[in-house]
């Protein structure tokens, strides 16, 4: 993996019995932007420490830009950009402020902090707030402050935990903006995030469950690798189509309003129809999305397709 | 930039920070500049130690000159006063003790005066209402001072060829009037600082650990001893500040001596300071929590300095094991330097075990800290 920017190997990480991450590999070369997709406690933010050298793991090693985070902190530390999950900035210091501390910690004069922060800030459009408090900020300004204070530094490698958790629509589509164009201007964008629709905006995929990376890809070849038929099954009450469903070969199955949205084994396709008309119901086939693919990893146990 | 002027830098930005911190929450203010305008104007007005006028039941079965003498030496210190004269019955004294018309008895035997003319052992009995430990310990040390004066005055005059007695109440020497403002001045220093930097600094690193800041600040370069070292400035620059709030409120309304060099003063509560922020941080890195850090910091830097230090009760009236443990407590060795240098104008020949104590102190817990820092979440 010598083109590799970032690449983990066998990554695992446990705390106590729980395994938090399981054999975790993955490579980035530079203008990447990758997406690491898990529902809660699948352990995402354990793979980004982990990058980050905020952890230390258990097995398997770390490399930013061949470097180990662990022992040569300083050095990989200098070329990543980091943000956390949680609210990790000052509250009670103001959004200049939060700057000025951060790049001042990034080891910057007191001159390029100010260049580009003024750059960062007009950026993430924040320069009206710049005298606000962190904690007065909504979640979107928030995150891209955040974002803001991880780039002063100029990092070649960005690594963000949920960035658009909690985060308005238009903030949201404001920050995948970003962090395209990062991504566009040579940077390895790392990103984890719990909402499977955001998967089709990066160029590739992780699909994360339970501490395994069950799937990884582009978004368009993942979605195509499901092997199965994706239907809407609608004109049937609740109660015969729990009954007709309850067979082997209808893998997924996801109530929504007065349809059922499934996954169908192709084996069973033609005797599902068969029930199904016989019911009175109706079954009209849909292209499979991410939330099916992941509904499929998870209820399987995650050993996929 | 330097590699030196970047450490120099990240040090002064993480102290900036932190004053602001310590600046925009008021509360934390308010407590460090506070609370030892109050604690002073308790212990200096409300909760004086100075004994004045106990009322004092009196029953002499004797009445010899000698035994009329003795009431006469309890009765000229100022510290009792004559309020009752028992007739006979030891009831009678618990009668007084229960409306509380009395809080100390006197009671010399029948016999008294004879037995010391023959050089044995006159018997005295002396009661103390307990309710109020600190008033009871203080009122039997007075006490004991007064008759063991007595004792060598008798002495004195019964053979003379025995020097004149030395005065006795050696540990009232520097302090003649027996104020305890004066005395209790360099205890409450120590206390305001064990409990303000332990708790301040603890909390301050516990509050990182729990609003997650730790974990964007660890993203950066910044090493490990700038950190820490930024975010301890500020507090010893506000232990400071105590220190000197306490000596010019002490000194303008209580008239408390600073007899030796403030510049060593100074300097002893700087060690001081830096064991005790040495010793909150160490809290905080082994905590990760607010909550629990507040306790650990009472249990560890509040209990010892109150009841272990000599600030309240002598050290030489304990039991061997409080004393034994009182000797790894730095408050013990803080007021010890202090009160040579304020009331006795100690200078550095004579508190250096002292300083050598506070500076190990010091030396430990911040090794110890900084071993325990780790830059990283787990
Ligand atoms: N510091 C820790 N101590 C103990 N257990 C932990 C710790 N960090 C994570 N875990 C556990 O490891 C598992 C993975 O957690 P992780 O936070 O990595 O998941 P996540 O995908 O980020 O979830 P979320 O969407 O909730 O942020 C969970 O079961 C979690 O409880
Ligand atoms: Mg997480």
């Amino acid at each position: 993996m010598s083109g590799a920017i970032l690449a983990a190997t066998d990554l695992s990480r446990r705390f106590g019995k729980i395994v938090a991450l399981d054999g975790l590999s993955l490579s980035m070369g530079a203008g990447e932007l990758f997406g690491l997709v898990g529902p809660d406690g699948a352990g995402k933010t354990t793979a980004l420490r982990l990058l980050a050298g905020q952890l230390r793991p258990d097995a398997g090693s770390v490399r930013v830009m061949a470097r180990d985070p662990v022992r040569e902190g300083d050095a990989v530390r200098a070329e990543l950009g980091y943000v956390p999950q949680q609210f990790s900035l000052y509250g009670d210091l103001s959004v200049q402020e939060n700057l000025d501390f951060f790049g001042a910690m990034f080891g910057l004069n007191g001159a390029e902090v100010e260049a580009r922060s003024e750059e960062l800030l007009a950026l993430t459009r924040l320069k009206p707030f710049r005298s606000r408090r962190a904690d007065a900020l909504s979640g979107g300004m928030y995150k891209k402050l955040s974002v803001a204070c991880s780039l002063l530094h100029r990092p070649r490698v960005l690594l963000l935990d949920e960035p658009t958790n909690g985060v308005d629509p238009i903030s949201r589509r404001e920050l995948w903006q970003l962090l395209q164009r990062f991504a566009a201007q040579g940077m390895a964008v790392l990103l984890s995030t719990p909402y499977m629709d955001e998967a089709a905006r990066c160029h590739r995929v992780g699909l994360l469950h339970r501490g395994r990376l069950v799937r990884c890809g582009p978004p368009g070849e993942l979605r195509h690798s499901v092997g199965h038929g994706c239907y809407w099954l609608e004109d049937l009450p609740r109660q015969i189509a729990e009954e007709v469903l309850a067979q082997t070969a209808v893998l997924t199955r996801v109530p929504q309003g007065k349809r059922y949205r499934l996954l169908v084994r192709r084996d069973g396709e033609e005797a599902l129809a068969q029930r199904v008309s016989q019911a009175g119901g109706r079954l009209t086939p849909t292209q499979p999305g991410f939330e099916d693919l992941f509904l499929l990893f998870t209820s399987e146990g995650g050993d996929g397709a | 930039m330097s590699p030196a002027g970047r450490s120099l830098r990240r040090t002064l930005a993480l102290s900036g920070k932190e004053l602001r911190h310590i600046v925009r929450d008021p509360r934390t203010l308010y407590l460090a500049l506070g609370m030892p305008v109050v604690m002073l104007f308790i212990f200096g007005y409300a909760v004086t130690f100075d004994l004045d006028r106990l009322p004092l039941g009196v029953l002499d079965a004797d009445r010899s000159p000698e035994s009329r003498e003795l009431v006469r030496a309890f009765e000229s210190s100022g510290v009792f006063q004559r309020a009752w004269d028992l007739s006979n019955a030891a009831e009678e004294a618990e009668g007084h003790f229960h409306r509380g018309r009395i809080q100390g008895a006197l009671v010399i035997s029948p016999g008294f005066g004879r037995e010391l003319g023959a050089g044995r052992e006159g018997q005295v009995q002396f009661l103390l209402d307990g309710t109020d430990g600190v008033t009871a310990a203080i009122a039997l040390g007075y006490a004991g001072a007064i008759a063991k004066a007595y004792q060598l005055r008798l002495l004195s005059r019964l053979s003379l060829e025995l020097a004149p007695p030395l005065d006795a109440r050696v540990r009232l020497r520097y302090n003649p009037e027996a104020r305890s403002t004066i005395f209790i001045v360099p205890g409450l220093i120590a206390l305001i600082l064990a409990l303000m930097m332990v708790l301040l600094t603890s909390l301050s690193v516990a509050r990182e650990w729990e609003r997650g800041s730790l974990e964007q600040l660890f993203a950066t370069p910044a090493k490990r001893l700038q950190i820490l070292i930024g975010k301890l400035l500020p507090y010893v620059a506000l232990g400071m500040l105590q220190v000197l709030l306490v000596l010019a409120l002490g000194t303008l309304l209580f008239q408390v001596p600073v007899r030796g060099s403030l510049l060593w003063l100074l300097g002893t509560a700087l060690v001081f300071i830096s064991g005790c922020v040495g010793q909150g941080l160490l809290i905080s890195v082994l905590t990760r929590n607010q909550q629990l850090a507040t306790q650990v910091a009472a249990i560890t830097a509040l209990l010892p300095t109150v009841l272990l230090s000599g600030f309240i009760f002598p050290i030489e009236n304990m039991p061997w094991p409080l004393q034994a443990l009182s000797t790894i407590v730095p408050a013990r060795y803080f007021i010890s330097a202090l009160r040579g240098i304020m009331l006795k104008g100690n200078g550095p020949a004579e508190i250096w075990p002292q300083l050598a104590a506070l500076l190990t102190f010091a030396l430990v817990m911040l090794a110890a800290a900084n071993a325990r820092f780790q830059r990283r979440l787990d």
